[in-house]
């Protein structure tokens, strides 16, 4: 496939007075002027809806503009769809990788642009080539390797591979760091610079400013629809770069006392997990005390999900004991562990942390619609719901016109308010937190961290699982590890705490040893002095 | 990044969204509107080719069942039974249920409302009562069963359902051919039931001719508006309406979701169940082969067209019937045949249940606000 020829100089890709309003009158990018040169490592950061991603998509043909108009190559350009951008030279990755699971590496890289004559795929073709491109642009891959065996870094960079295979000249990665290690990271990033240096454009969407800082040549901050401004990388700190996203002098440092622990209230033992269609637990060993938060890290997929669901009652363990203060949960379904003192925020809110069509009202009641004060002798008071969703709207500022509005109508980072507010305000005593900040914006995260660490202070015990190691080592009292659904590593003092130390363990390539795992813990029932 | 751009309902005041949400709801209103003349239109322009009158064929079919007064009567009875058996299946629709067993459950109903007023002497008004209330127990029961096999085995409810209409029918057809046929009748049929099990005809209660229409007709209304007080006022009814809504969100806020389906299966059953005594006890007074029509299969597109709210369903089954009554009336004084009224019904169907319609509507509305801000 040919490239369609770019202007001599100019920049690579530039949007002038670019405007898009969205059909049902959202007005997500408002007048952006853009122009990012040749060989440049471009960051745009920015909350949730602030309107970098619309943007990207109307680079990447994705999105039409509404009016003005983009440029690659030097030139205005029309594009129809992706086909057309890959056409000019611009490749993107996205958040959410779209590989073919069941197809290799090297399947995956060519697809589209397969090797070979007369409609036959070249498979040695397909394969050097890839092993090729690896090489030249230090992206490791197995070529021969399915896709839906290897990790999620391997993916990404198969994504990569596959644009360069298209002979992106622009490359747009959104949100590329999120699924990584700190290790893997570092790699992707050398990988960039590679790139860069050979003369590749990189558009970089993060929220994650402090890998911007490490990564970008300058930085373009948009805030509600509009640029606010670009900067040398060298200049900004991650301080100036947030307040120009929200307008307002802000930092996400925590203020957090130190905690004071009392007794454990949730006490894990021998805990096991084996299904057909999860990652298995084995022997987890743990307590989470009232008055901390002890926060679970690991690369997705290592067992923190199934260990959230079994906790909250929403999976069976297959060996071993969970204790709530004392209440032992073997055989009590999902209401009686909520009745236990339980509250789970779900690592994904579309799944099953909300009603999306149900409303504000409705979604804030799931666990106690059917007592008082909102239910009485099984009539439900539709009057007593709507007031306590008045309520609950009023304490976590979620952002509504009605207790009516259906769910689905929220952003990210309201849609989590809904969640955390209904969990917080049963008053559980354990709280699981998991992915929290997950595709909220700067406010909203901030709102989070806060509410978290009340609660805590509050007395709740609070197991705080995220994919975000800067969130964990922020938040947590004491951090875990998992890894392949073990436990291997525990920290019981996370000051002076890297994120680097920490990946260490989350790849496996350190491990804390048994005893120092489970010292200290008492067998539920046997109460210390 | 979430790939939804920013939203613009919450930045909206409540008196603004108000706003919106009564303009959405005359957009709504002026659609179904819209929707029954656009049927209208196409089947005129159907008659207009195929060389029929279509003037005098709607003067017929839109004027014809409130023409005269047992007219009115065959209109009411036809929806009662209608509007009933819309309602048996929007209870399971509003749990994410597709029963498509209201088919069985009336039969069963008929069948013990039958079997009770014929063969056990009751006193007054007992005798109308406890043959319902065991046509309703049966409808249940013919609904808890694939209720069971779709909460706890997990058994599709289509097949199971249609599976389950299948066997009560060919029951039923046994029964009324055999058992339960009257002896030493030609004709196919059972016995009468005793008078005092007929649900009293509403022509004895205004003094003018009603045909066959019944107080059934108040037990239909009494029931849409205990169905409708269930879905909203009750704990039951939420945990339906969570069911339908987001099952994966309702078991992990605590609900027992293959109970839920159960019941919803369960209360749609006995509703069917309450329109086989109607047609038992009010409308025919016996059994006869076939006596539900496809009237179980119509009350499925009822409910869609009421989108499965129980008082809706009451204005979709009247406004269905009134046309299936004039299309009769029609067919009678004219050389138009009732297929014309199926043309016009599938319009309908299909243009409701196209929602895209007036959301496309709305969007454009609110994108029109937007360039004037």
């Amino acid at each position: 496939m040919m490239n369609e020829p770019w202007g001599k100089d100019g920049p690579a890709v530039a949007a002038r007075q670019v405007t898009k309003t969205y059909a049902n009158g959202v007005r997500a990018v408002r007048a952006v002027d853009l122009e990012i040169p040749p060989g440049e490592i471009r960051a745009v950061v920015g909350e949730n809806g602030a309107g970098k991603s619309t943007l990207m998509k109307m680079f990447y043909g994705l999105e039409q503009p509404s009016a003005g108009e983009i440029l690659v190559g030097g030139r205005p350009r029309v594009l129809r769809g992706p086909a057309s951008a890959i056409a000019l030279g611009v490749g993107m990755v996205h958040q959410n990788l779209m590989l073919v699971p069941s197809f290799t590496v090297a399947q995956n890289v060519v697809l589209g642009v397969e090797p070979g004559r007369r409609g036959l795929v070249d498979p040695k073709a397909a394969v050097e080539t890839t092993a090729r491109l690896a090489e030249e642009s230090g992206l490791v891959v197995d070529p021969r390797a399915r896709v839906e065996e290897v990790s999620v870094g391997m993916r990404q960079r198969t994504e990569i591979l596959k644009a360069l295979h298209r002979r992106a000249r622009v490359l747009i990665l959104d949100e590329p760091t999120a699924v990584l290690t700190p290790q893997e990271t570092e790699d992707l990033f050398a990988a960039v610079r590679r790139l860069r240096d050979g003369g590749m454009t990189v558009l970089f969407i993060s929220h994650k400013l402090r890998e911007v800082r490490e990564i970008s040549d300058k930085v373009s901050v948009m805030r509600a629809g509009s640029l606010v401004g670009t900067v040398a990388t060298a200049d900004a700190t991650e301080r100036s770069l947030a307040s120009m996203m929200v307008g307002r002098d802000m930092s996400l440092d925590v203020d957090r006392t130190p905690a004071r622990p009392a007794e454990p209230t949730l006490r894990v033992r021998s805990l096991g997990y084996e299904a057909a269609t999860a990652q298995s637990l084995h022997g987890l060993d743990f307590d989470v005390a009232a008055g901390e938060i002890v926060g679970v890290a690991g690369i997705e997929g290592n067992g923190q999900s199934e260990l959230a669901e079994i906790l909250a009652g929403l999976r069976r363990p297959t060996a071993g004991t969970v204790h709530i203060d004392g209440t032992d949960t073997a055989g009590l379904d999902v209401a009686g562990h909520r009745r236990a003192g339980i509250g789970y925020v779900p690592e994904d809110r579309l799944h099953n942390g909300a009603a999306l069509d149900a409303s504000i009202a409705d979604n804030l009641v799931v666990d106690r619609h059917d007592r008082p004060p909102l239910a009485r002798r099984g009539v439900l008071h539709p009057g007593a719901v709507r007031e306590h969703a008045d309520r609950l709207i009023d304490q976590y500022a979620i952002r509504t016109p009605d207790p009516s509005v259906p769910v689905r109508a929220l952003s990210g980072g309201n849609m989590q308010k809904v969640i955390v507010a209904r969990e917080l305000s049963a008053g559980p005593r354990l709280l699981i937190a998991s992915q929290v900040t997950r595709g909220v914006d700067i406010g909203a995260m901030r709102f989070m961290y806060e509410r978290l660490v009340a609660a805590r202070d509050a007395g709740a015990a609070v197991l705080l699982i995220s994919a975000d190691l800067t969130e964990l080592l922020a938040l947590s009292d004491r951090l875990l590890v998992l890894k392949d659904g073990r436990l291997v590593a525990r920290f019981d003092d996370t000051t002076g705490l890297t994120e680097k130390r920490v990946g260490l363990y989350m790849l496996g390539v350190e491990r804390h040893d048994r005893d120092h795992l489970t010292a200290h813990l008492e067998t539920p029932g046997e109460e210390a002095p | 990044m979430t790939t939804t751009p920013m939203t613009a309902i919450e930045t909206e005041d409540r008196r603004q969204y108000r706003t919106t949400r009564r303009r959405d709801f005359a957009v709504d209103l002026s659609m179904a509107l819209a929707t029954i003349l656009a049927a209208l239109v196409i089947g005129f322009l159907v008659m207009l080719a195929t060389g029929n009158d279509p003037i005098r064929a709607y003067e017929a079919m839109l004027t014809g069942p409130l023409d005269r007064s047992f007219r009115v009567g065959r209109w009411l009875e036809d929806a009662t039974t209608l509007t009933l058996l819309g309602l048996s299946v929007a209870i399971p629709f509003r749990a994410r249920q597709i029963s498509l067993g209201a088919e069985s459950q009336v039969y069963a109903g008929a069948l013990a409302a039958a079997t009770v007023s014929i063969f056990l002497p009751l006193p007054p008004v007992v005798a109308v009562v406890v043959p319902m209330a065991a046509a309703a127990a049966a409808g249940a029961g013919m609904g808890l069963v694939p209720g069971t096999m779709k909460a706890r085995l997990g058994a599709n409810e289509i097949v199971a359902t249609l599976m389950l209409n299948a066997i009560v029918v060919r029951v039923y057809d046994y029964l009324v051919n055999g058992p339960l046929k009257e002896p030493g009748s030609n004709a196919v049929h059972s016995e009468n039931i005793r008078p005092d099990s007929a649900l009293t005809p509403l022509s004895d209660w205004f003094g003018i001719p009603l045909g066959r229409a019944n107080i059934g007709l108040g037990v239909m209304l009494l029931t849409a508006v205990a169905l409708w007080l269930l879905i909203t006022r009750t704990p039951l009814g939420y945990r339906i309406r969570m069911t339908g809504a987001n099952p994966d969100f309702a078991a992990y806020g605590g609900i027992r979701v293959p109970r839920v389906i159960e019941w919803s299966f369960v209360i749609g059953g006995a509703v069917a169940g309450l329109a086989g005594a109607h047609l038992v006890q009010g409308v025919y007074g016996r059994l006869e082969p076939g006596l539900a029509g496809s009237l179980a299969f119509e009350g499925i597109v009822v409910a869609l067209l009421a989108r499965n709210n129980p008082l809706v369903v009451v204005v979709a089954g009247l406004f269905y019937s009134y046309l299936r009554a004039g299309g009769d009336i029609m067919e009678q004084q004219t050389d138009v045949g009732t297929e014309i009224v199926v043309v016009i019904q599938a319009v309908i169907v299909l243009l409701v249940t196209a929602q895209a319609l007036p959301n496309l509507l709305k969007r454009r509305i609110a994108r029109r606000q937007v360039g004037v801000r």
